[in-house]
């Protein structure tokens, strides 16, 4: 035991293992600040936040303001509007699910079909450029096309000796109009994740399927699809889990915030920040974004459990 | 007629059907750039002319009165851009510098607190604080409001890019090349500058593309930290962001004290201007980046 290479030799693990640990220190600290401290404010959702000025964070929080239980949240489901948000991001997420799911794979399949190889990534790099371009700019281009004076839209109509639309008056088009540029947004680059996947499958088996006259559904049905199985469950499950989280931007800054608006475009998300940074109201907001944190989390390991019931493979955890 | 045209053993697709799919995504890929046409457009037509006649796919009258009066009208718009460049370039590179070295010990076998280091990186990809706790934390506890760290820190690391980095590492280096390097006596910290980055340049490469266009398009950060007496920190993103609200405010005044519902300012192709100089550098950028960021796609479609 005591034979000296072998001392000298766990001396010297032992030293690299420190140094390993000691180059994580950065990141855990990073976690430990920016996502563990906050955990903490969970507590924001069953207390009635009232700050004394000057008293530190965690005094006022643990102190000076006293729990309400669930007052916060039986509050938040009074509010008449809270229905109409939660019916909303349901809806808009449910629709961005499914169609995130269809509309990318069937472009991908028609995409890997192509012959001409340099197109195909022509393709792919032109579709994927709207995921990089921030919510802030497409709302400009949206006002392009509708607003009232110069839009493209009215210019049309006019055109066609039709009348105006006050477009961000006009709730009625809202729906469509989000919908549609959050599939526009994210489209390209959840069909650029699928061609790679496609692009992975090996191509003697479609090439010896056309050699035994196999149909295009056939392809699909029986190479394509289930080489995808485990990209679209990944992918599934992360949307499940984040069926309560709305993309802020898309909800906020391209309707303008536009009050008009506000009953087909308010979220969760933005209903979160009005409460928080518009009417200062911590206890509603955090119990709001408690909601969504935890309905995501159980959802997620849901959808989890039932995805690794049919096929172990394609579960995320 | 190409006769040494051969199709593809691997497509369905006969010849028609593939001429007509090639026209189906040029149709798509014209449809998608719409928007951004009719930005570029809009900016490089004459005040008067959309005012008269709109936004037009085609400027009745070309113009570059928008740009040069959005360079001229004092400092806004030079330390806008000087404040997208200090938060993207510094966010990118401190976030690389922090990862790297963490993705690296967990790539390595002989690291013990692997596990447990797993678990604590996971735990907040499932369950998050919420805006109000950061928000508090981040204000009251670290005391970033109304600085660049605030615009910086908060997205500097993801859980997503430390594996990824780690996945990498551990699956391009040999791990003989560490090994032989350790024989010589070479320190992790060592191992992985010298050794582990220059192979794996092309993640490294990914990661920093996906965070320069991350920080370069962020903007919430802003609307929640910095307030309007610290206009000097605005990024360009917000600037555009405010801008609007500016416009807004203005116009309703406007409307207010005339009695006129409709109220024009004089501001319409400049709006488009600024939009347009926002995008230029994604745009310009991205042919170069594409490829990192397919590698990254890439890898994010394969779970570990």
């Amino acid at each position: 035991m005591d034979k000296k290479p072998k001392n000298s030799l766990t001396k010297s693990s032992r030293k690299e293992g420190r140094q390993l640990s000691l180059m994580t220190v950065p990141v855990v600290v990073w976690y430990a600040l920016f996502c563990y401290l906050p955990l903490f404010g969970i507590f924001f959702a069953f207390k009635d936040f009232t700050p004394v000025p000057g008293e530190s964070l965690l005094k006022n929080l643990f102190v000076n303001s006293p729990w309400v239980g669930f007052r916060n949240f039986s509050y938040i489901f009074r509010n008449p509007q809270i229905r109409s948000i939660i019916f909303n991001t349901l809806l808009y997420n449910i629709i961005f699910l499914v169609a995130g799911i269809v509309i990318p794979v069937t472009l991908a399949i028609l995409l890997s079909e192509i012959h001409q190889k340099m197109f195909k990534g022509f393709v792919q790099m032109t579709l994927v450029l709207p995921y990089f371009i921030s919510w802030v700019i497409v709302g400009y281009c949206v006002y392009g096309f509708l607003s009232t004076d110069t839009g493209v839209y009215n210019s049309l109509l006019d055109h066609f000796g039709a009348d105006k639309v006050q477009w961000y008056q006009s709730p009625q088009y809202w729906r469509v109009i989000l919908i549609v540029l959050g599939i526009w947004k994210s489209c390209g680059y959840t069909m650029v994740i699928y061609m790679c996947s496609i692009t992975a499958i090996d191509r003697t088996l479609y090439e010896s399927a056309s050699l035994d006259g196999a149909s295009f559904w056939q392809r699909v049905r029986f190479i394509t699809l289930p080489h995808l199985k485990t990209t679209i469950s990944t992918l599934f499950i992360l949307g499940i889990g984040s069926i309560l989280t709305s993309d802020f931007g898309l909800f906020y800054q391209v309707p303008m915030d536009s009050n008009a608006l506000q009953e087909v475009t308010q979220t969760l998300d933005v209903y979160v920040y009005k409460s928080l940074m518009q009417n200062a109201n911590f206890s509603y907001s955090s119990a709001a974004s408690f909601l969504q944190s935890i309905v995501g989390c159980i959802l997620l390991i849901i959808s989890n459990v039932i995805v690794s019931k049919m096929d172990k493979e394609s579960a995320l955890i | 007629m190409k006769s040494h045209y051969v199709k593809p053993q691997d497509s369905s697709f006969n010849r028609t059907t593939n001429i007509i799919m090639i026209i189906v995504f040029l149709i798509i890929i014209i449809l998608a750039f719409m928007p951004v046409l009719l930005v570029i457009m809009a900016s490089v037509s004459s005040e008067q002319s959309l005012i008269e006649y709109g936004y037009r796919f085609v400027p009745k009258e070309f113009s570059l009165d928008s740009f040069k009066y959005l360079f001229k009208s004092g400092s806004t718009l030079p330390r806008a851009v000087l404040n997208s460049v200090i938060i993207t370039v510094s966010g990118t590179v401190l976030g690389l510098l922090f990862m790297c070295p963490c993705a690296y010990a967990l790539s390595r076998k002989e690291f013990k607190h692997k596990k447990a280091l797993m678990v604590y990186l996971l735990i907040p990809m499932l369950f998050s604080g919420g805006l109000v706790s950061t928000y508090m934390v981040n204000t009251q506890i670290l005391h970033l409001k109304n600085t660049y760290l605030a615009l910086i820190l908060p997205s500097m690391c993801s859980t997503w890019y430390l594996m990824i980095l780690r996945n990498y590492f551990r699956t391009s280096v040999p791990d003989s090349l560490i090994e032989a390097g350790k024989m010589e006596g070479v320190s992790p910290i060592q191992s992985l500058s010298f050794i582990v980055i220059p192979i794996c340049k092309p993640v490294v490469m990914t990661v920093a593309v996906f965070q320069i266009f991350a920080y370069w398009n962020s903007w919430y950060p802003a609307l929640i930290y910095i307030d309007s007496n610290h206009r000097e920190l605005y990024p360009l993103q917000y600037v555009l962001v405010n801008i609007e609200r500016t416009i807004k405010a203005m116009t309703r005044d406007a409307a207010n004290l005339s009695g006129m519902n409709n109220v024009t300012l004089p501001s319409t192709a400049m709006r488009m201007a600024l939009v347009v100089v926002t995008i230029l550098p994604i745009m310009v950028l991205f042919p170069f980046f594409q490829r990192f960021l397919k590698t990254g796609m890439a890898i994010g479609a394969v779970k570990e």
